[in-house]
Formats: C-alpha cells, structure tokens, sequence
C-alpha cells in the first residue's frame, strides 16, 4: 500500500483537482447569481475541442521546416481560444435561460448534448477523423516544481481561489452578485442591473470552463479526444454543492475529488483492484458525499428560476 | 430563389449533380445530358413565382382583413397548385428522357437521382405560409396557432434545428466536385445550396423506400422507450437523464437470464424482458429513493449512475477473471476473443425478427394481425366492463386470436417488401414498444394511480394537501422510468439488432439521452412520443447515407437532435403565450370574448 500513497500521488491528485476547481468556480458564479449552470460539462468540451484545434492549425507553418519547433505564443493564443468558445457557448446559455426564460435545467443538457456530437463535425472537417484530433507538439509549458511538473494553470486554479473569494464577498460588484441570486427583485430596487449581471456571471462561468477543457486537451494531454471531459463538469457541479457554493469549500471538495481521480490512476493496472471498479470510484465518492450533503447545503435562493421583471 | 438550384435531372453518386438555377446551368463536372430534356421552362416558374410574391405583398394594401385573406388564400392555393405542376413538368420530362434512351439501346437509364431543388420547395413552402398567414388575417387567428401549440412549438424547433444544421452544412461540408476550379459567385451559392439541400434530401431519404421505413421503425424502437421513460418522468415532475444507465442495466440483466435461464420460451422470452425492466427500474428507482429520502437532486445522480452503470459493464464483459485484493472472482458472462461481448442469449431468449412473426417460412401468418383485431373488438365491446375484467378478457380474447390465426394458412408471399423486411433488424421489440406505449398512455390517463401522478408532477404541494404521498410516487415514477428505459435493452440484446444476440460493450446506451428530445419534441404525449421516435429514426438511418455520400459525419443527425433540445427550450423563439399556458389560456378567451361581442353586434344590427 505504502508504494501508492507517494509524493507522486499528491502531484498527480494536484493535476487532477485543477480542471475541477476552475470548472467548479466558473459554476460558482453562474449559480451564485441564480442562473443553475448544467452545461458546464459541455463548455468543457467545447473550450478543450477549440484550443486543441486552434493550437494545431496555428503551429502548422512552423512546424513544415522543424517538426519539434516550439513557439511558445502558439498554446496561449489555444487557451485563449477555448476561453472564448467556452464562453460563447456560456452565452448561448445565458441567452436562453435569462432571455428566453427557458427550463435551465434543459438548456444546459441541450449544451450537453451537443458537446457529445458537435465535435465530429469539426474533428471530421479537418483531420477525417471523428473521435480524435490530431496531436499538437506545442503544449502549455509545464512548470517543474520539485521532481515533478506542474502546468501553470494549475497554479492559476488555486490561486483563483483567494480570488475569486475576494470578488464575492469583498467588492461591491461580489454583494451585487450574490443578491442577484438570492433576491433578484431586491436587488433591482436597489438600481442592481439583474439581467446584466446574471450575463457576465454565466459567461465567466463558460470562460473558466473553457480554460478547465483547454487543460485538458492541450496541458494534460496533446490532443482533442471525444468525451474526454469524462464527467469531470458534472463531479464540478458536485462539488459546488458538497463546497455549499463558497470558494473555500470548493477547494476542499474539489481536492477530495481529485484525489479520490488520482488513486483511481495510481490503482489502475495493480492488480488490487478490477480497473472498472476503480474507474467508478470518483462517482460512486461523488454520490455518497452528495447524499451526506444535502440538507447542510443550501443553495442561492433564486437558484433556477427565470427572472421576470 | 434565384441563387439556388430548382432541379437536378442528373446527379452521381458522391453528390456531384447537374444544377438548373433560374439564370442557367452550374455544373462543375460536366456531366452529359440528354439533348431532348424539357427542362426551359424554370427559368420562366421563377418569374411566375416573383409576380406571385408582388401579388402577395399587394395584398396588404388591401384594407379589409376578410377580403385580405381571401386574396392570401387563393395565392396560397396557386402557389400550391404551382409546385405540383413544376414536380409533373420535372418528373414527366425526365422519365421522357430516360424511356427515349432506354428504348435506343441504352443499358441504364441516362439520368439519376434526379430530384426537385431548393428552389422550388422554397416555392412551396411560401406558399403554405400564405395559407397560414390567411388564417391570422381572420378573427382568432392567433388563438388558431395557440390552440395548435402542441404541434407549433415542436415543429418550429425543428424548422430552427434544421436552419442551424443547414449553416453548420455550409461551414463544414465539403462541395464534392469543385476542387481546383474557379467559381463565379453565382455558381459557389448554387453549389453550397445544392450541398445542403442534398443533405437534408438524403436525411430523410429512408422514407421514399421500403427498406429505408423498415430501417426507421428499427431504430425508432429504442427512442420510443427512452422517449417514454424521460416522458414519464416529466408528467411527474422529474428529469430523468439516466437513459443511458438503465439501459446498461437492463442489458445486463437480461444477459443473465437470457443466458442462464432454462426452460421453454414462453416462460423464458417474458422472465427475461422482465429482467431487462427490472434492472431499468433498479437503477432509476435508486435515484428516485434518493431523492424521496435524502432530498439529493435527481439530475446529478441518475448522470453519476450512467458512469458507475458503464464501469458495471465493463466488470461483466471485460474479462472472466477479476481480481479483489489478490483474490480471484471468475465471472460466466464474457465469450472468448478479444471483444467484450458476452456469450449468446440461448434461442427461448431471442426475440424473433418481424419477418418472422409476420412471414414464418415465406407464407403468411394470419397469427399476429388476428390477435390485434380479436384483442381490439373486445377492448371495445366490453366498454361496460369493470377494469381488471375488460383487460383480462381483451388478453384472452387476443390469445384465442393468435391460436386461430396460427391455424389458418397463409398465403405464400414474396416480392420486394418481405424481402426489404426480411433484410432489416425490425424485431418483435418493436411491438412491445408500441404495445408499452399505449399501456403508458392508458395508465397516465385512465386511472387512478396515473392521475395522482400527474398531479404530483404538476401540482406537487396542491397534490401533497390532497393526501398523495409525495415520496413514493417519486419513488415509484423513477421505478417506472427507469422501467421503460431499461426495456430498450431488449431491442439491443435479444433483438439481434448488433448483429449478435450478445451483450456488447458497444451496446448504443447514448440513445438515452435521445430519448430527452423525444420527450421534448413529443410534448410528453404518446402520440408525439411515437411521431417523434420515428422522425428521429428516420433521421439516424439516413444519416448512414449522409456520412456514405457527403463524407459528412453522421453526428450531424446528433447535433440536430441536440439543436431540438435546445430550441424547444427556447420555446422555438415564439411569443411566450405559446409556451405559457397561462397565457395561452388568456389568449383563447380573449379570442372567444371578441367571437362573441362581434356575434351581438350582428344579431343587434
């Protein structure tokens, strides 16, 4: 047993728990001012399948006289491109769940939906391939910490948190947001711009969503591959209840999710376990933690329900 | 309507046509046509279509709104009646051509795949919206579209799906033919029109053949489950997103039973579509026990239970041998090679293909369609009859039907349909489906327990106060669910519809997550659960011919699917009291008040 609980388990429960976190503080802000955020998964994907693509076509002329040239600008401009799909499909979103006043709920897993299909559209345009995208040779630089590597947007994920704390519960524009989703008519007496502020929130949501994808595809891995998000965006969501919709606790229920991704790596191929078992363990976690959960977790008051004026 | 091709006479496979446009011919890969093609006249079709649309916008000047609508009426009429003659002109022409060339020696005909365009559908449908557009000129109009919202709303969506589909076609597509060439505007807009018509034409192309109706039904089978299952779900005010998880453990279990259970079939074949059920309404009920006891959101749990259902698979079929701490568990289920498949159903397990109950050996059976009439006039004659009797004496009545009708021989048959049937998939499941659905349908709507049901869904304080216990109809309902979606593993494991009647890890689960849209889509009735399973069939078997001909990804057919979803969330873009039924309500009544104040107004003058 001692052989798994290692420093390399805490590294790898660190690269695990970071596309959590920045998926599960992205729903932060869209559940917080009232908007549930279902679709998360989906952004996920959208924001991992963009910087994948973008990354690989943008490094395609370097690459024709060195097939290894790094260019280092080549990643950024990719996450910077998953940021923005992630958030415009945020904003589809928003569209209709604010707009449109539409079951948000349906909205979402329609987003969903469409992160399992919309991919082979694209993968199939450019590489005749429907489940993979071709690998990129310019990922996000690792950072080495110690004998291990850290990529920098697991740093950026963990220091989110103080953060993104500080915005909601020390600014004006945080108290804004909050009394958005616990009192949106409230806050509209008091000249709160509901509609707009539950707009930015949703976005941000997409935007760091976005970026948790981009991780995946080009920091984790060097390549786009269908589903790859695996549930990650709705263990996120998991996490947002289980962290009762804080920052803080967020980090603590996202670290037990990683590490509970990160023994199921470390178990597999043991032999002490069947992989299936393992596999399953981050979701039968998720559900047992969510079942202890619920009573001692209250939601935004206005969480879910479309705001009319 | 004057960039986009109006007919094809000629087009190969691969997609490549002959385009007539109103100003001339684009056609990148000049293919040859018969020189006595009468094709001259849509040049002239289209400037009737152009005084035809001036007319309709005169017709605003008009200030009556009765006299406005019936001028709108007639050019509706007339646009009709001008698509109909452009589709005689077209098709008389062609096989003109085609019978001159065959009669001169020809070994196939000339012309191919030849089909009306973009133009002149687009004629078409101007014209049915002139019809419509008629109607709200009239007193009530709008209350007209309202009363009809349960067909508005859904086929709206679709409308707004298949725009969307059409502009991801035009970014994503390839037109097949052109590389290399330079292209006018004229002739680009043309061919990237044609690319996504053709699409679309190939889409919903299963439903010109027998084969293509036969293929549909197969796949409409699992989405009429799934549909069901979310649809049920729905009434009771739950969103059940564990499709996929319960068909996985309804595959499983009736692997188990399908292939332990020994016996004669009619003991066999019902115990194991029970088993499929059953495992269904376990892992649904799971959740609705959570949610009833705990509080715990039923959406993230049944989606954590559709992983954990997946690693379940993967325990049964991935290898025999599972290791627990050093251990060994040996397992029965998975056959030899390198695939997770499991071993085969025994025969008493394997729901027989359609071709099978309809036409054993070539002749037909009398057997199934005289059990559906006797069990139908005696569903019918005993109207008077307390439930449980009326129910057992239909059943008994169908049994007696399929005894005679076995005993009564058949004509011997054979031509194109039996033989289109015998080569699909179309199973008994497909029945069950259709029988299960009515079933539903009788339950939610007939009796006591659906009511209540209903009730919670709608109504669940109002529905608490009445004395209905709120947690166990939420248990029950996702027990049902749960039910219903598991029971479209049968389609997959004892249907043979993978080609085996085996559990395979490659077993379909995704349809789902369909079955969402078919509930959506479908407003949650029976009647448009079925409508929509089978559009929605159609779609996945002509997306097959999408990815053979175009090269365009089947996933197109998912992503219009999803569109449905979202579109229906958003109300298909129309004004809220379409969506409301609040507001609906208020509409009517409005409708009716005005109705009977001009009513007074005639009988005082």
């Amino acid at each position: 047993m001692n052989e798994i609980f290692t420093l390399a388990l805490l590294f790898s429960t660190l690269r695990q728990t970071a596309p959590i976190l920045l998926t599960a503080l992205g729903g932060l802000f869209s559940e917080r001012s009232g908007v549930v955020n279902i679709g998360l998964e989906g952004m996920m994907l959208f924001g991992a399948l963009a910087a994948a693509v973008v990354t690989q076509r943008l490094e395609v002329p370097f690459l024709v006289s060195d097939p290894n040239a790094q260019v280092w600008w080549v990643p950024w401009v990719g996450l910077l491109a998953g940021a923005v799909v992630g958030g415009l499909v945020a904003l589809v979103h928003a569209i209709a769940s604010i707009k449109y006043k539409a079951d948000q709920i349906i909205s979402g897993t329609a987003i969903n939906l469409l992160a399992l299909g919309a991919p082979s559209l694209v993968l199939e345009y450019y590489y005749d391939n429907s489940t993979s995208s071709q690998e990129v040779v310019n990922r996000l630089p690792l950072i080495p910490v110690g004998s291990e590597n850290l990529s920098p947007l697991v740093f950026l994920a963990f220091l989110l948190v103080p953060a993104i704390w500080w915005v909601l519960f020390r600014t004006p524009w945080g108290l804004r947001l909050r009394a958005v989703g616990e009192h949106p008519e409230a806050a509209e007496t008091m000249g709160v711009n509901v509609i707009r502020t539950r707009y930015t929130a949703v976005v941000m949501s997409g935007i760091l969503a976005g970026i948790a994808g981009s991780y995946l595809s080009i920091g984790f891995l060097n390549q786009f591959v269908k589903g790859m998000s695996a549930g990650l965006g709705f263990i996120a969501l998991a996490a947002l209840i289980v962290g009762k919709w804080h920052p803080i606790g967020i980090l603590g229920s996202t670290l037990l999710f990683g590490f509970a991704s990160a023994l199921s790596i470390q178990l597999t191929g043991r032999n002490i376990l069947p992989v299936s078992v393992v596999q399953a363990i981050p979701f039968i976690l998720t559900m047992l933690v969510l079942v202890g959960f619920i009573g001692r977790s209250r939601p935004p008051a206005a969480v879910g329900k479309p705001y009319d004026k | 309507m004057a960039l986009a091709p109006w007919v094809v006479p000629k087009r190969e496979f691969g997609g490549v046509g002959y385009l007539l446009t109103p100003f001339g011919a684009v056609n990148p890969q000049n293919l040859e046509l018969p020189a006595m093609l009468g094709l001259g006249w849509v040049g002239a079709a289209f400037w009737v279509w152009v005084g035809l649309m001036l007319a309709a916008s005169l017709t605003f000047l008009l200030p009556d709104p009765r006299s406005r609508s019936r001028a709108l009426y007639a050019l509706g009429a007339l646009g009709v009646g001008l698509f109909a003659l452009e589709a005689v002109l077209f098709y008389q022409a062609v096989n003109a051509a085609n019978g001159a060339a065959l009669a001169g020696g020809a070994t196939r005909a000339p012309l191919r795949r030849f089909t009306l365009s973009l133009g002149a559908y687009l004629g078409f449908f101007y014209a049915v919206a002139l019809l419509l557009l008629a109607r709200l000129q009239l007193p009530g109009g709008k209350a007209f579209l309202v009363r009809f919202r349960g067909a508005v709303v859904p086929v709206v969506s679709l409308l707004l799906s298949v725009l969307v589909g059409a502009l991801l076609i035009l970014v994503l597509g390839r037109v097949p033919g052109v590389e290399g060439l330079t292209l006018s505007f004229r002739e680009w807009a043309a061919l990237e029109l044609d690319l996504i018509t053709f699409s679309f034409q190939l889409l919903f192309s299963p439903i010109y053949t027998f084969s293509g109706w036969f293929n549909s039904l197969q796949q409409t089978t699992p989405l009429i489950f799934a549909g069901l299952a979310v649809a049920f779900a729905f009434r009771t005010g739950l969103f059940n997103i564990g499709g996929p998880g319960q068909i996985t453990l309804g595959a499983i279990f009736v692997m188990i039973v399908g292939i332990f259970m020994p016996g004669p079939g009619w003991i066999v074949l019902p115990l194991s579509i029970l088993a499929a059920a059953l495992g269904g309404a376990l892992w649904g009920g799971l959740a609705g026990w959570l949610k009833a006891r705990f509080g715990a959101n039923e959406v993230v749990n049944t989606i954590m239970l559709n992983y954990i259902a997946a690693s379940v698979l993967l325990f049964f079929l991935a290898s025999n041998q599972q290791r627990f701490f050093g251990y060994t568990l040996y397992l029965p289920f998975k056959a030899q090679g390198f695939e997770a498949k499991s071993l085969e159903l025994r025969p008493e397990a394997q729901i027989p293909l359609m071709i099978n109950l309809l036409a054993p050996g070539g002749e037909f059976s009398w057997a199934l369609p005289l059990a559906l009439v006797a069990g139908l006039v005696a569903f019918f004659a005993l109207r008077r009859a307390d439930l449980g009797r009326r129910l057992l004496l239909t059943g008994g009545a169908a049994i007696v039907g399929y005894a005679v009708g076995g005993l009564i021989p058949g004509p011997a048959i054979a031509g194109n349909l039996i033989r289109d049937l015998a080569a699909s998939k179309l199973n008994g499941s497909f029945l069950l489906a259709v029988g299960v659905l009515i079933l539903v349908h009788y339950y939610l709507f007939c009796t006591v327990g659906g009511y209540e049901m209903r009730a919670a869904g709608f109504a669940p304080k109002a529905a608490e106060y009445a004395g209905i216990n709120l947690g166990r109809k939420i248990v029950l309902a996702m027990l049902i669910s749960g039910a219903l979606a598991g029971l479209a593993a049968t389609h997959y494991v004892q249907g043979g519809v993978m080609d085996e009647y085996r559990l395979k890890q490659s077993i379909p689960v995704g349809v789902g997550f369909d079955g969402i849209a078919v509930a959506l889509m479908g407003q949650n009735t029976s009647l448009g659960v079925a409508l929509a399973g089978f559009l929605f069939g159609v779609l996945r078997t002509g997306g097959l011919d999408l990815s053979q001909q175009l090269g365009i990804s089947r996933e197109l057919v998912t992503v219009i699917i999803s569109l449905v979803v979202l579109a229906i969330a958003l109300g298909g873009l129309l004004p809220r009291y379409f969506t409301d039924p609040l507001k609906a309500a208020q509409v009517e009544t409005e409708a009716k008040d005005e109705e009977e104040a001009r009513a007074k107004a005639q009988r005082a003058s």
